[in-house]
């Protein structure tokens, strides 16, 4: 009898188009969408600033010793315009301000003698840091200048290069390609997956709870006989299967983008991603989505039956959202790692352990844990669903 | 067979409803000490105006809820310790009965029948012999949201009457329906009658009464105010109209 309500339910759930954009359509789409346009954003932000003829302001004259050897730099490095202070400090700062220049220089009026005394000088570079590519730009100008000059003094000093450099610094990363995967974006995609199961439940939930009492089938249906808790179990499975499906379907979205859309353009990187969306793993993942997806229908469902209106249980349900989502915030932190504390934390514990899933260095000790912690909401909230389902108040508000 | 004996049902006051009511009391009661018998063949009428408790006491012959004092059997069959048992005997139908929109009518039908254990050579049988009695054979693959008022009540009255119930419930079935589709319901209420059906309903529309029940229950803030047969009632009437006698009942 269950599944014939689960069947019933499911199918007009499907043919709900509100759900169905809620559950396929925006799953699907959110990470072509969103990677395409981060993507296509950061790399056309990245190709202006570096091609953008940047306006830089010197201190001195454009005859000096440090604008000539700003000038020299080749345009590869940056094509740039130099406007010349002539020794306005005041000036040079507040055109800077005003965004009538993009970076400016500043040094010493005998900058070019303490140089060529191999004294010690100060160059002041200025510019607004929530630009990008100003940084990049200057770093390279000064780099290419102080190279210079270094090799200049090296010469002139009679001393070898190798000599004053006691050795080479190597940095080897130890941590696999999986696991630095695994901690970039490892706390990102559950804490999707946590949006959009919560979405997925949402609109089922109110539809096939504070619907029928809006519709008025409610007592039609309590007037067969069928104990309440089959009809309740039916439909929350239908709830169920919603979060999951939206769940899985946002997580074929992202698998669509990285292979048809040349999101990851290292094929070592492609290799290991492939790795990590294995079927085990995909397993592995709806197997700790599962009781979190119970656990919000147990949540949804007793104010779905609560609730009179369509309107005022989504006015409930849609906030709760972000206060479901602030623990799956706290685990995208650098340093918050699973153990038995944090998986003892709902939904917490469910972005740490997929972390560890796709890292592969998950604890399955405390998988269990976070599992049994998850099992335990979920039957709670499911009893207090069925106490809300029963009651008389409720069913015929 | 329906048998109800002293029938008390009290509902919890929140404060809104308090506030509403003007009272400082925990429980209203709705239903006060209820006690009426309905036998196969015969239609009962149960009367009164809004709010007298009729909804509140055909909610509890349908073991909707349940209630606080009192007992009630359906053929036989104790509704509140069996109450699975006894829905499977009624058919219930509301003027306010809703549909699923998104299912067709056969889709409909199909489930309400699976949810009463009809087995399929059974549904198959009722529901020719319904969506021709009903005259839904034109629209019975079309959704429900696309369906009229008139042929939407069509399939509530196939969905009452599909698992082939001993005791039909009508609970105002005709509030707020054209003549057309009203009438339709007043053809099924009669057509029950003829096949041996117990049948309760309630209205306050006296004419419909005075056209269809043979025993009739007038209810005021709860409590039975008459019991009798329309004969008696129209015998010992005082006042020159139906309605009259009913106003008069209901305010002695």
């Amino acid at each position: 009898m269950i599944f014939t309500i689960f069947k019933k339910e499911l199918k007009e759930t499907l043919r709900d188009k509100r759900t169905l954009i809620m559950m396929l359509v925006i799953p699907l789409l959110i990470f072509p969408l969103i990677l395409n346009v981060v993507v296509g954003l950061s790399s056309s932000f990245e190709e202006s600033a570096e091609s953008k003829t940047i306006k830089i302001g010197v201190i001195g004259e454009t005859r000096d010793y440090f604008s000539q050897k700003l000038q020299n730099i080749p345009n590869a490095l940056g094509p740039k315009t130099l406007i010349p202070y002539h020794g306005d400090s005041v000036k040079i700062r507040n055109d800077l301000k005003d965004e009538k220049l993009d970076l400016i220089f500043i040094y010493d009026r005998d900058f070019a003698t303490k140089l060529e005394n191999f004294i010690s000088t100060q160059l002041i570079c200025a510019f607004d840091m929530t630009q990008v590519g100003y940084k990049k730009r200057a770093e390279r100008y000064i780099e290419q200048i102080n190279i210079e000059e270094q090799l200049k003094r090296f010469q002139a000093l009679g001393i070898d290069e190798q000599k004053i450099k006691p050795f080479d610094i190597v940095y080897e990363n130890s941590a696999s390609s999986q696991k630095m995967i695994g901690e970039l974006v490892g706390g990102f995609l559950p804490y999707i997956f946590i949006a959009f199961g919560f979405m997925g439940c949402m609109y089922p939930a109110i539809d096939l709870f504070t619907g029928e009492k809006e519709r008025g089938t409610i007592e039609t249906l309590l007037t067969t006989p069928i104990d309440r808790w089959k009809f309740l179990v039916g439909k929350m499975m239908v709830v169920i299967c919603s979060g999951l499906m939206a769940s899985f379907v946002a997580l074929l979205g992202l698998f669509l983008s990285i292979n048809f859309m040349d999101m990851i353009p290292d094929p070592e990187i492609m290799k290991v991603v492939h790795q990590i969306l294995s079927i085990g793993f995909i397993l592995k993942l709806f197997l700790l989505l599962l009781p979190l997806t119970i656990f919000f229908a147990g949540i949804m469902v007793p104010i779905a039956v609560y609730t009179k209106t369509f309107k005022e249980a989504q006015s409930i349900i849609a906030p709760l959202n972000i206060l479901v989502l602030i623990p799956a915030m706290i685990g995208l932190f650098p340093g918050i790692e699973l153990n038995v504390q944090t998986a003892m934390i709902p939904i917490l514990n469910i972005v740490l352990t997929t972390k560890g899933l796709i890292g592969g260095t998950v604890d399955y000790g405390l998988l269990a844990i976070s599992f049994t912690v998850m099992l335990i909401l979920a039957s709670f909230a499911v009893t207090i669903s069925f106490k809300q389902f029963g009651k008389e108040s409720n069913i015929l508000s | 067979m329906i048998n109800v004996k002293n029938l008390h049902k009290k509902f919890l006051l929140n404060k809104e409803q308090k506030k509403e009511l003007q009272t400082n009391d925990k429980y209203a009661l709705v239903v006060d000490d209820l006690s009426f018998e309905c036998r196969p063949g015969e239609i009962f009428s149960l009367l009164g105006p809004n709010g007298a408790g009729k909804t509140t006491t055909l909610r509890m012959l349908s073991t909707i809820i349940k209630p606080t004092e009192g007992s009630i059997e359906i053929g036989g069959i104790n509704a509140i310790t069996h109450p699975n048992e006894a829905r499977s005997k009624i058919g219930f139908l509301t003027g306010s009965t809703g549909l699923y929109a998104r299912l067709n009518a056969h889709e409909f039908i199909d489930y309400f029948a699976s949810l009463y254990g009809v087995n399929n050579k059974d549904l198959t049988e009722r529901k020719n012999y319904l969506f021709d009695l009903l005259d839904m054979n034109d629209f019975a693959h079309n959704r429900i949201a696309k369906l009229s008022t008139g042929m939407k009540q069509k399939v509530s009255i196939c969905r009452t009457m599909i698992h082939n119930p001993e005791v039909v419930v009508f609970d105002e079935p005709t509030s707020g329906l054209d003549v057309i589709t009203a009438e339709s319901i007043i053809q099924l209420i009669r057509d029950c009658k003829s096949q041996q059906k117990t049948v309760i309903f309630s209205s306050h529309i006296m004419g419909e009464v005075d056209l269809l029940c043979d025993r009739l229950a007038i209810i005021h803030k709860g409590k039975l105010k008459y019991q009798g047969t329309m004969s008696d009632f129209r015998k010992n009437m005082t006042e020159t109209s139906l309605t009259g006698q009913f106003i008069k009942t209901v305010q002695s």
